[in-house]
């Protein structure tokens, strides 16, 4: 039996040999999309253009503007005295805010009576970067205007910060795990599917069939050559991940491993059930993509947090492997948590794999 | 010009007879614009927090229940010491604890002031920040009222402290809604992704069935075959933005404000990228997995650097390089402020331009590697 998986194994490692250009794909993928992801994803906004209209051109508006542009924030791109249309300027200009002093600036702001009023306009298109600049703007403009007033106002209560797991809060480290998921179901329930339709698509699947081999030995041959190839992948990623940007697993490097092959088996399960339904390599593809690669992009909180979706989407998610991967893989990497905590999504996603196996054995049964 | 209608025709038949195909095109492509129509929010909300208060005074109830209005925060419930607060950090059920002092009171009114400890999960780099700021423009504000306060009870005059008031105005999203910036966002990503895979996938089909060999030795030359092969999938991608934009005009209540002819033509300026895409890569590849690989990882790449959920302008200057030659992103752009902002060829000429250099240089390789290939 074990040499009989292993020449199916040869053939199927033949078969991807063969392919070299889809090989390249597969192990270069990761690492091109690690160094992408590792320093593109940066959530942090800096020097976003900013315009000024100041009819006054006082010293002590000028100061406050000087005081915007300092900050690492906002940049100023430019002053003019009138903006008759705002709309006009945001569309045209490509600027994010327009501060707009009033002309008696300078004596609201020594007169104390009423306070001198600025109003600030911002572009809300993208809503993530109106919210971060509408709640920076106001503490920001009150301190230069303390300022240049000279006045102190006094520390009352004082939040000191501290981040856990992630101190320099580099957005790679964030990343690199899903990454893991990603490329891992990628390679595991997609190029199965795929090894096991091409073989129905070209008749050879009932040649295979009709031969002395039994059909959990075909399978199982089939998958072996993607479990190394995922295995190579993941560490692939792992050491990427150390060399450039200096990820380190906190947690045990063998429990990572044990739960990885957990997360494949239920991967591989996936694609075993695709390739019962799928009569060739295109409708492979196509219930793949959308039905797992997305969800799992999407909806197990890769690059969304969870706790923002809405109720519906979280109970899809709860059904999305890569959810209780995640969590372990975050887990070890940068928690350097265990068993003892993440015994549960490591249940979970063990439970979901046995279910899609037996379903799809049961289904693979029906079809001879 | 009757081989070309003849071709485009075949085109039809081939897509109409791929019953299956075309309901997984068709189905998944509505699913996942509701699905991600809503899921696609970069908006931090509902982060789980827990206090631990040391203090338990009126005043610490008093600057811990001033953080509740608000759903960026779910009030997990209060863990007696920052040990379990931490344990509960590990297991996840919480991502940020507050931790009150026991002297609290006491130095609130000392010279040098109250500290309150925030512990933060940081793995989420961005909800970490968001919650960060948040937290602390709140405790502040809290602290000014009261500050202000104890000086009105004094008889103190307290406006010299606030000399300015800072009114701000959010433009051409008010509500700040994330549908309002993904859905206009998702629309050139179906079109995108449908357009190059289609594309890409009807001649390979072609090449793995042995027909091509067959309509290479008929009268038809190759640049029949590349415009047959390509005006179906224009007039899809043309049909699809059309549903789309009914769709989100009507369901998701977006304002379009531009003009829909406008939009039309950058759809079609846009598609000589996409379908240019598609046709060199099923050009060079063997077999519709290569063409997946390919365009998948093509479409990765883009899209990732399209400014689609990452601001551009956050990226290094090397990156933003890159970003330069991305047809996808030019066209998001667009569509983004045609919807929001009603611009159009006015003020959106540059993208037009650069897009319509993209989609030649992309589709007359597409067309000279093709012609080599075909000899």
């Amino acid at each position: 039996m074990k040499r009989r998986i292993i020449a199916i194994a040869a053939k199927e490692l033949r078969h991807i040999m063969r392919d070299w250009q889809t090989l390249m794909v597969i192990l270069f993928m990761p690492v091109v999309m690690m160094f992408l992801y590792g320093y593109a994803l940066t959530m942090d906004l800096i020097e976003v253009p900013v315009l000024v209209e100041d009819p006054s051109l006082s010293q002590e508006s000028s100061a406050i503007v000087r005081a915007i542009d300092a900050t690492t924030l906002f940049r100023v791109i430019g002053s003019v005295r009138v903006a008759s249309d705002p709309e006009r300027i945001f569309k045209e200009q490509h600027v994010k805010v327009l501060f707009r002093f009033p002309p008696d600036f300078a004596a609201g702001l020594r007169s104390g009576a009423h306070g001198a009023g600025i109003q600030v306009l911002i572009d809300g298109s993208d809503p993530n970067t109106g919210t971060i600049l509408r709640n920076a703007v106001e503490s920001l403009v009150l301190k230069a205007a303390l300022e240049v007033l000279g006045i102190e106002r006094p520390e009352i209560v004082t939040v000191d910060q501290r981040v856990l797991y992630n101190q320099e809060q580099k957005s790679a480290l964030y990343f690199v795990p899903g990454l893991m998921a990603i490329l891992l179901l990628m390679i595991s329930a997609l190029l199965t599917s795929l090894a096991i339709t091409r073989e129905k698509e070209l008749g050879t699947f009932e040649q295979l069939l009709v031969s002395p081999l039994r059909p959990g030995e075909i399978v199982l041959g089939k998958i072996l050559p993607y479990l190394a190839l995922a295995a190579i992948d993941g560490t692939l990623i792992l050491l990427v991940g150390y060399a450039s940007f200096g990820i380190r697993v906190a947690g045990s490097l063998s429990f990572l491993a044990a739960a990885s092959v957990v997360y494949i088996f239920t991967s591989l399960a996936i694609g075993l059930l695709v390739s019962t339904v799928a009569r060739n390599q295109q409708q492979a593809m196509l219930i793949v993509l959308p039905a797992t690669m997305l969800p799992t992009i999407i909806l197990s909180g890769f690059i969304f947090p969870l706790a923002s979706l809405p109720i519906a989407l979280r109970c899809i998610s709860a059904l999305v492997p890569a959810t209780y991967f995640l969590e372990i893989i975050r887990g070890v990497i940068l928690k350097g948590t265990g068993l003892a905590v993440l015994w549960q999504p490591l249940a979970v996603l063990g439970g979901i794999g046995i279910l899609l196996v037996a379903v799809s054995v049961k289904k693979f049964k029906v079809q001879l | 010009m009757n081989l070309v209608r003849l071709m485009i025709w075949k085109e039809f038949a081939h897509i109409r007879a791929d019953r299956l195909s075309v309901r997984l095109m068709v189905l998944p492509v509505f699913g996942m614009l509701f699905i991600l129509g809503y899921a696609l929010t970069t908006e931090v909300k509902n982060i789980d927090i827990a206090a631990v208060d040391w203090s338990a005074t009126p005043e610490s109830r008093s600057l811990i229940e001033s953080l509740r209005a608000n759903r960026l925060f779910r009030w997990q419930s209060p863990s007696p010491t920052v040990d379990d607060a931490r344990r509960r950090l590990d297991k996840g059920e919480i991502k940020a604890v507050l931790v009150v002092p026991p002297d609290f009171v006491r130095t609130l009114n000392t010279a040098e002031g109250a500290h309150v400890q925030l512990l933060v999960d940081g793995q989420d780099a961005n909800s970490a920040n968001v919650a960060r700021g948040y937290l602390s423009a709140v405790i502040s504000q809290w602290a000014m009222q009261r500050f202000v306060h104890g000086l009105k009870a004094r008889g103190l005059r307290v406006e010299s402290l606030v000399p300015v008031t800072v009114s701000p105005v959010i433009l051409f999203n008010p509500m700040l809604k994330s549908t309002w910036y993904m859905v206009p966002a998702l629309v050139v990503l179906l079109v995108t992704i449908i357009t190059g895979l289609l594309s890409g996938l009807s001649i390979v089909k072609e090449k793995t069935a042995g027909t091509f060999e067959q309509l290479m030795v008929t009268p038809v030359e190759p640049h029949h075959v590349i415009v047959g092969k390509t005006i179906p999938y224009l007039l899809i991608g043309v049909a699809e933005i059309c549903v789309f934009l009914a769709l989100a005009v009507l369901w998701f209540r977006l304002p379009f404000r531009g003009n829909f002819f406008v939009l039309l033509l950058f759809g079609v300026v846009y598609m000589m990228s996409s379908l240019g895409i598609g046709i060199l890569t099923s050009t060079i590849a063997r077999s519709p997995q290569q063409v997946l690989f390919l365009v998948w990882f093509i479409m990765i790449f883009f899209i990732l650097l399209s400014g689609f959920f990452i601001p551009i302008d956050n990226m290094p200057q090397w990156v933003r390089n890159i970003a330069l030659i991305n047809p996808i992103r030019y066209f998001m752009f667009a569509v983004r402020e045609m919807f929001l902002k009603g611009s159009g060829i006015a003020e959106l000429w540059r993208e037009l331009l650069s897009m319509f250099a993209i989609g030649v240089t992309v589709f007359s390789a597409a067309v000279l590697l093709f012609h080599r290939r075909a000899k």
